[in-house]
C-alpha cells in the first residue's frame, strides 16, 4: 500500500497534503502519529460525561490536525460535530459524533493498514 | 555566526506543534506550550528573548485570546511580535485577535511555505521597526537642531548690533516655554498644543528683529533717549512685522504669522497703553503677553548701557508692583508661581540643555506612547533586582563581580568594590593596576584561561588562590560562571563570580596537615609522613641511588635515668637539630620512635663517605654528655625499591651494630637478613592496611 493509496482509503487528499508539506516523509511521520493523538479519547470521554465545552476542544483539535494532513473525510465530520458543540452546547444531534466515530475507524484503520506493511 | 531566534509554539495538540517545528526547520530554537497559561509563564521568563509567538486560539486552561489579553495588560504586545494560529477564520475572531494586537493570521491547513514566509517576515519587520524609530528619532533631532541653530544665529546678530548679552535671546525663549506650560498645567494640559508652546518660543527668538534698522546712536545711547529718539525706538515693532509680512514666501507658515504677532505687539500694555497700536487686554495675542513678560524680566535682569542688573527677586517684585508695564493678571500669577524655577534656570550653564531635553521627549514620545510605560516598567524591574542584587552581595560578605569579553570589563558590586578600594568598574582588567596588585597577572591569565576552557553545558570554575587585599594576602576560593552566546559556535562572552574568603579553614588545614605529619618534640617528620614521603620519592626515581639509615643514641636510658627526661628531651632536640644541618635539603629526616631517628638520602658514588660524614658531625658532647651512636643502612642498590623492605633491613644493620658493641654504623647485607629488630614495635613503620594497623594495636 502507498502512501496515496492510503490516503484514497481514508478518504484523504495526497496530493493537496504533499503540496503544503512538501515532503512525503513528513507526510507520513505525522500520519504514522495520528492514531496515538489523544483528541479523539479526550472527545468521547467528554462526550459520555456530556462535558461538552471539552468534547468540543477535542472535536476541534481533531478537525484542526484533520485540515494540516488532509484526512478530508474526518476533517468534514470533526468540523460539523464542532460547529455543532460551539459555545458549550449540548450535542443535539447524536448522529454527528456517530459520524466521526465511523470516519475516525476508518482513518485509522487505513493508517494502520498502511505502516503494518512498511518495512521495519 | 548567525543568530538563532527563538520562537514560541502554544497550541494544544501536539501533533499541530511538532508539524510546524518542523515546518520552520532548525533555523530556529523552538519552545513550545500546550496551554495558555505555560504560554503566558514562558513569555514572562523569556521576555525580549522571544522572537515570535506563534498562538492557537483554543486552548485549555486559558485561551489565545487571554493570552492576548494579558500581553496587553503587561505591555509585552508591544515588544514580541504574535502570530495567530487557527481555523478559526470568522471576520469577529480575526478583527477581535488584529485588535489585540496580533501581527498576522496563518489559517489552517499549514503550508510550509506560507508558515516560514510568515515567520521570517515578522521577525525581520519587527527589527526593522525598532532601527527606524531610533533613525527618525535621530533625524528629528537633526533637523530640529539645524532649524534652531538659524533662528539663534539670525538673533545674535540684532542682539549683537543692541550691546545685548548673548543670553537675552536664549532666555526669553526659556522663560517663554516656561510660562506657557505652566498655564497649560493650570488649564489642565488643554491649552496650548506642545506644537504651538515650541512655535511661540522659538518664534519669540524675533522679537525685536526690527531694530536692526534703528539707528546705533540711539540703540546703545547710554542717556535717556529724547522724545523723538523714543519715537524712533518705538518703531522697531511695526518694522520687525513688516519685515516678516514682506518675506516672498513661509509668510503663512505658523512659524511667520506668530513672529508677526510677537515683533509688533510684545511692546503693548494690558491696560491698553502701550505701542504701537495700544491694544488692551486679551486683544494682545497671548503669544506677544508672553514675550513682552520675558523681554521685561530679562531686560531688569540684565547689565544695561544704561542700567545695571537688578536682582531676580527685585525684579520680580518690580513686575508684580506693576512698576515696568502692565501684564495679564493670570501670566503675573504664573510669575510669581514659578519664580523659584525661572531663577534656577537662568543659572543654567548650557543653554541648550532644555533644549536637548525636549526633544528627547519628543523622540521618545515618537517611538509610540505605549512603549514609554513599557520601558520605564523594564527599567524599574532591572533596578529592584540590581537594588536586590546589591543588598544581598553585602549580607553575604563576598566580593562578587560581573565581567564582560567585549569591551573587557569587570565590574563590582558596591560592597566588594569598597571592600577592595576599587572603582566599581574596571575596565581591561588584565592591564589594571588594581587588579594585578589584587593578583598577579599569571594567575589573572590562568582564571581566563579557565573560563575560556568552559563550555555552555559547563560553565562553572573553581580556583584556589591568595588574594592580595589591602596589603592582607589571604587564601580565597574564586567561583565562576562563564556565560555563552546562543550562536553556533557559541561564542565566550564574559560571566559572573565571587571571591570567597576561605583564609581561616584553608591555614587551620595547613597547620593540622603540618601537626600530623611532624613530631611535636624536634619538629621533624614523624614515621608516618616520612614514610609516605619516601615512598613517593622512591616511585618517582625509580632508578635513583638511595640509602636508608637508621640510627640511635647509645646509652638514652642511662641518660634520661641519671639526668631526668627534660635533659633527655633536650638531648633529643639537640641532636634533631644537628641532623638538620648536616644532611642535605632534599634528604629526608625524621624521628622514628623515642631515641630513634631516620635518613633518607640520594647519593651518587661514595655511600661509605657521606654515612661517615654524617655519622662523625652527630657524634660528640652535649652538655657533658657523650653522644654515641649505632646506625644502620640499607641500600636500594642491595635491597631494591620496597619501604619496608629498606626499613626492614636498615633496622637488621642496626640490630647487628648494637650486638656488636655500639658505637658504629654498619650497612646491610644478606648476613643480617634473620637477625632481630631492634626497633620497638609500636615504633614501626604504619602497615599498609588497616587491617594490619588495628592487629598492631
Amino acid at each position: 500500500m502507498t502512501l496515496q493509496e492510503c490516503y484514497a482509503a481514508l478518504g484523504g487528499d495526497c496530493a493537496e497534503v504533499l503540496s503544503r508539506l512538501r515532503s512525503e516523509a513528513l507526510v507520513q511521520k505525522f500520519l504514522l502519529k495520528f492514531p496515538a493523538d489523544p483528541s479523539y479519547d479526550l472527545l468521547e470521554t467528554s462526550l459520555a460525561a456530556e462535558n461538552w465545552e471539552e468534547a468540543f476542544r477535542g472535536a476541534h483539535t481533531i478537525k484542526g490536525v484533520c485540515q494540516n494532513l488532509s484526512l478530508t473525510a474526518l476533517y468534514r465530520s470533526s468540523s460539523a460535530l464542532c460547529d455543532a458543540l460551539r459555545g458549550g452546547q449540548p450535542l443535539a444531534d447524536p448522529a454527528l459524533a456517530q459520524q466521526v466515530r465511523a470516519d475516525y475507524e476508518t482513518t485509522v484503520s487505513a493508517i494502520r493498514a498502511f505502516q503494518s506493511q512498511l518495512p521495519q | 555566526m548567525k543568530q538563532r531566534y527563538t520562537i514560541l509554539i502554544a497550541d494544544d495538540s501536539e501533533m499541530n506543534r511538532a508539524i510546524l517545528a518542523d515546518m520552520l526547520g532548525d533555523e530556529y530554537i523552538i519552545i513550545e506550550a500546550e496551554n495558555g497559561k505555560e504560554a503566558l509563564e514562558q513569555i514572562r521568563t523569556l521576555g525580549t528573548r522571544l522572537s515570535l509567538v506563534l498562538l492557537d486560539i483554543v486552548m485549555p486552561e486559558l485561551d489565545g485570546f487571554g493570552v492576548l489579553a494579558e500581553m496587553n495588560k503587561e505591555g509585552w504586545i508591544e515588544d514580541i511580535p504574535v502570530v495567530m494560529i487557527s481555523t478559526e477564520r470568522g471576520v469577529e475572531q480575526v478583527e477581535r485577535a488584529y485588535s489585540l494586537g496580533v501581527t498576522d493570521f496563518i489559517g489552517r491547513p499549514f503550508d510550509a511555505l506560507t508558515v516560514h514566509k510568515r515567520v521570517v517576515n515578522t521577525i525581520l519587520l519587527y527589527a526593522k521597526q525598532k532601527q527606524l524609530v531610533a533613525m527618525v528619532a535621530q533625524q528629528m533631532y537633526e533637523k530640529e537642531q539645524q532649524n534652531n541653530m538659524m533662528i539663534e544665529i539670525l538673533s545674535h546678530i540684532v542682539e549683537f548690533r543692541n550691546g545685548e548679552s548673548g543670553l537675552h535671546v536664549r532666555h526669553v525663549h526659556v522663560f517663554t516655554e516656561m510660562i506657557l506650560n505652566h498655564l497649560n498645567q493650570k488649564a489642565g494640559g488643554a491649552r496650548f498644543t506642545p506644537a504651538e508652546v515650541s512655535t511661540i518660543s522659538t518664534a519669540s527668538a524675533l522679537h525685536d528683529i526690527g531694530k536692526i534698522s534703528i539707528p546705533e546712536s540711539i540703540l546703545n545711547k547710554p542717556g535717556k533717549l529724547t522724545p523723538e529718539e523714543f519715537d524712533r525706538m518705538k518703531e522697531h515693532t511695526v518694522i520687525g512685522a513688516q519685515m516678516l509680512e514682506d518675506l516672498p514666501i513661509y509668510r503663512d507658515v505658523p512659524l511667520v504669522r506668530t513672529a508677526y504677532e510677537i515683533c509688533r505687539w510684545h511692546h503693548e500694555r494690558y491696560d491698553g497703553r502701550g505701542y504701537p497700536d495700544g491694544l488692551k487686554g486679551d486683544d494682545i495675542p497671548i503669544s506677544a503677553q508672553v514675550v513682552a513678560l520675558a523681554d521685561v524680566y530679562d531686560a531688569l535682569t540684565s547689565p544695561r548701557v544704561y542700567k545695571a542688573a537688578f536682582s531676580h527677586d527685585e525684579s520680580i517684585r518690580m513686575i508684580l508692583a506693576g512698576e515696568c508695564g502692565a501684564f495679564n493678571p493670570l501670566l503675573l500669577e504664573c510669575l510669581s508661581e514659578l519664580s523659584g524655577d525661572i531663577c534656577d534656570a537662568f543659572r543654567q550653564t548650557d543653554p541648550f540643555q532644555s533644549d536637548r531635553q525636549s526633544l528627547h521627549n519628543v523622540a521618545e514620545a515618537l517611538s509610540r506612547e505605549k512603549d514609554l510605560p513599557v520601558s520605564k516598567r523594564t527599567i524599574q524591574l532591572l533596578e529592584d533586582e540590581r537594588t536586590r542584587h546589591d543588598f544581598f552581595a553585602a549580607l553575604s560578605n563576598e566580593i562578587q563581580f560581573e565581567f564582560t569579553v567585549s569591551p573587557p570589563v569587570i565590574h563590582f558590586t558596591p560592597f566588594s568594590a569598597q571592600k577592595l578600594g576599587f572603582p566599581e568598574e574596571i575596565p581591561r582588567p588584565t592591564r589594571d593596576p588594581h587588579l594585578l596588585a589584587l593578583m598577579p597577572s599569571k594567575l589573572l591569565y590562568h582564571f581566563a584561561d579557565l573560563l575560556r576552557g568552559t563550555s555552555p553545558g559547563h560553565p562553572l570554575v573553581e580556583l584556589d588562590c591568595r588574594l592580595n587585599i589591602n596589603g592582607e594576602k589571604r587564601w580565597h576560593r574564586l567561583l565562576a560562571r562563564a556565560t555563552w552566546s546562543n550562536d553556533e559556535p557559541p561564542r565566550f562572552l564574559g560571566g559572573i563570580g565571587k571571591a570567597v574568603d576561605i583564609h581561616e579553614s584553608r591555614t587551620q588545614l595547613d597547620k593540622l596537615t603540618l601537626i600530623a605529619s611532624t613530631d611535636a618534640l624536634t619538629g621533624l617528620f614523624n614515621h608516618a609522613s616520612a614514610r609516605e614521603k619516601i615512598t613517593n620519592r622512591l616511585r618517582e626515581r625509580p632508578d635513583g641511588h638511595f640509602a636508608l639509615v637508621i640510627f640511635d643514641l647509645d646509652y638514652f636510658k642511662s641518660a634520661n635515668d641519671n639526668r631526668g627526661h627534660m635533659f633527655g628531651d633536650k638531648l633529643l632536640n639537640h641532636l634533631a637539630q644537628r641532623l638538620r644541618h648536616v644532611v642535605r635539603s632534599g634528604d629526608i629526616v625524621a624521628r622514628v620512635g623515642g631515641d630513634e631517628f631516620l635518613i633518607f638520602l640520594e647519593y651518587k658514588n661514595d655511600l661509605e663517605a657521606a654515612i661517615k660524614r654524617i655519622f662523625n658531625a652527630l657524634i660528640g658532647e652535649y652538655e657533658g654528655f657523650s653522644i654515641s651512636l649505632s646506625m644502620g643502612v640499607a641500600q636500594t642498590a642491595t635491597v631494591g625499591y620496597d619501604y619496608d623492605a629498606l626499613f626492614q633491613a636498615a633496622d637488621n644493620a642496626l640490630y647487628a651494630v648494637k650486638r656488636g658493641g655500639r658505637g658504629q654504623y654498619l650497612f646491610y647485607d644478606e648476613s643480617m637478613h634473620d637477625t632481630l629488630s631492634s626497633i620497638s614495635p609500636i615504633v614501626q613503620a604504619p602497615r599498609q592496611t588497616s587491617q594490619e594497623e588495628a592487629d598492631l594495636t
